[in-house]
């Protein structure tokens, strides 16, 4: 597991998670803060998506569509039904997991990855029609805003705010959430679960014929996968207190978080949060080049890929040695 | 080969006595193409079986409907008493049905050990006793020295070994080999052959064995099965079917396809 974790993968967690949370404290600066809080949301979608895009092997492109539902479910529980979001929160994940066990079915039969990125890519769609069309609901495009932040907790005597005005309670809870969620997938693939899943990665017939079910092994990832993504979308709504179809299932949110992994390092575990650390910085940073934003941005992105094809993560992992000369090639197939 | 002393007396294929497996009238058709033609047989416990034939005879594809990788177009499977035609391959691994593939399948980002733990931790045990217990296996096909060394470094041998590891660490009452000399460089064989025999002999696993050798089938096999276009010419006592004219003909002398 090691081209997946690198070498000490704790250790590194913990430093990461080390210096973010010194920031606040080194960083006097409401907007910088505001990147990182953003940084950590998408670094824990990222993550998520990785699981079933880069470490399951599976070449999903629609869980833009998971961070939508779990972004408005909490947003109108919370909102319309007058909910609290500490609840909201969580039914929004379970939303999106179901939604992501119920689109791990058909993708279960199709074995073309091509197929399997179509399908995909459709139910995001979908989703996002869904979002934008039922306006009396979610009032479609025209966005909802007036999503209640998370209610403010005291603690020893020290009441933390959240909400998009509320910098530190709010990198507090998105931190909070980052190192948690990474912990858990971190312990989850040092496990039978991350083996399972690289081993129906590397060959699936293999795996298989190993005892291993592909149909239950592959829908509890897509069902983690898509509660994940749905989390980060639930942070996301609670935080900017407004939501819109196409800012948060719409085809830039797929390009984002899809350069943030192949750029971090697919199918590795710190890539994500690499991919997601540049790419926010570089978004926010190149708003005041105008029109030629998005060319900076495909250069960059193209740039990276060009020179680091593993991603910025393999620079963490070893490449593995050629294979030792001597033996004869293998046979060609037959019947 | 004293081992073998002990062993019953070789029964042709069809004949053994106590069949752990048994194919009837299995036709695989892939669109227009027949791959397997009503082939029958039953196999003994801690028999090994050799399914022979030229390039197209259909031998992997019958490999692979004992396997659960291909499923028969009709006749039946039974293994161990029980109907397995429609079982995926993980529900025949989990009844004891343990294979190697052709073109090897390494879990190429995996370490060798970690390859067998995929197996022991598929088959429940913890991550802890996987980790110890894999040793054994990568041992036992003499991989020991390149225990941590991630798959992919190995050469087409070794992941054969690897290979047999892994299948091993399922703990198979038939263990399916298929081409597991192809690619490796002949001095390594005879350790192979000598490993596939204490297989059956120490462990008493009924083996299954396409290869293309007639000198490594030999070494191996009790039985012999000679497919030719999906149909079964012969079956039975190795030495019998290879002194059968057809097979003479087709497949020791100059093969007609």
């Amino acid at each position: 597991m090691r081209s997946v974790l690198g070498s000490r993968p704790w250790l590194t967690l913990a430093l990461i998670a080390l210096v973010l949370a010194a920031m606040p404290f080194v960083i006097d600066d409401n907007y910088l803060l505001h990147i990182l809080i953003l940084f950590l949301i998408f670094a824990v979608f990222a993550t998520g998506w990785n699981l079933t895009l880069g470490i399951l092997g599976q070449k999903t492109l629609g869980h833009h569509a998971f961070f939508a539902i779990g972004a408005y479910t909490t947003a109108l529980l919370s909102g319309t039904v007058g909910l609290s979001p500490w609840l909201t929160l969580w039914l929004g994940v379970l939303a999106a997991a179901l939604a992501g066990g119920l689109i791990g079915i058909p993708i279960l039969r199709i074995r073309s990855m091509p197929h399997v990125a179509i399908v995909t890519l459709a139910f995001a769609e979908i989703v996002k029609l869904l979002l934008a069309n039922w306006k009396d609901v979610t009032r479609g495009e025209l966005g909802l805003w007036g999503i209640p932040p998370f209610p403010a907790i005291e603690i020893g005597g020290t009441t933390i705010r959240f909400g998009a005005g509320q910098i530190a309670g709010s990198f507090a809870l998105a931190l909070l959430a980052f190192v948690a969620v990474h912990a858990l997938v971190l312990w989850l693939l040092r496990g039978r679960f991350g083996l399972t899943m690289v081993a129906i990665r590397d060959s699936q017939l293999a795996a298989e014929s190993l005892s291993i079910d592909l149909t239950r092994s592959k829908l509890a990832a897509f069902a983690l996968s898509a509660a994940i993504v749905g989390l980060s979308g639930g942070l996301y709504a609670h935080y900017l207190q407004i939501l819109t179809p196409t800012s948060t299932a719409g085809p830039e949110m797929l390009v984002t978080l899809l350069a943030m992994i192949i750029l971090g390092g697919v199918g590795t575990f710190f890539g994500p949060i690499f991919g997601a650390l540049v790419l926010t910085a570089l978004t926010e940073y190149l708003r005041e080049y105008g029109d030629l934003r998005m060319l900076i941005y495909g250069a960059t992105v193209t740039l990276f890929v060009i020179l680091l094809p593993r991603g910025v993560a393999g620079l963490l992992t070893r490449r593995g040695r050629p294979a030792a000369a001597g033996d004869e090639p293998a046979t060609a197939p037959e019947t | 080969m004293t081992a073998d002393l002990a062993e019953p007396a070789a029964r042709p294929a069809g004949l053994s006595a106590d069949p752990i497996l048994a194919l009837e009238h299995v036709t695989v058709r892939f669109g227009g193409l027949v791959a397997n033609d009503d082939v029958s047989l039953t196999l003994g416990e801690r028999r090994s079986l050799a399914l022979m034939g030229p390039n197209g005879a259909g031998k992997t594809t019958l490999f692979n409907v004992v396997a659960g990788s291909v499923r028969p177009t009709s006749g039946r499977v039974v293994f161990a008493g029980q109907d397995i035609t429609t079982a995926p391959a993980s529900e025949r691994s989990r009844l004891g049905i343990a294979r190697t593939f052709q073109i090897t399948q390494p879990f190429s980002t995996l370490t060798v050990r970690e390859n067998v733990m995929v197996a022991l931790t598929a088959a429940g045990a913890s991550m802890k006793d996987a980790h110890a217990r894999a040793r054994d296996y990568v041992d036992f096909v003499g991989l020991g020295l390149k225990l941590d060394d991630p798959s992919s470094t190995l050469s087409t041998g070794q992941r054969k070994r690897l290979e047999l590891a892994r299948a091993l660490a399922t703990r198979p009452r038939l263990l399916m080999l298929d081409e597991v000399t192809g690619g490796v460089d002949r001095p390594s064989i005879p350790g192979i052959i000598d490993t596939i025999h204490r297989l059956r002999d120490e462990r008493g696993i009924t083996l299954i064995v396409v290869e293309h050798h007639m000198d490594f089938l030999r070494a191996l096999a009790d039985e012999a099965l000679f497919l030719h276009r999906g149909q079964v010419v012969v079956g039975g006592p190795i030495e019998t079917v290879a002194a059968h004219p057809t097979v003479r003909n087709i497949y020791l002398g100059d093969a007609d396809d």
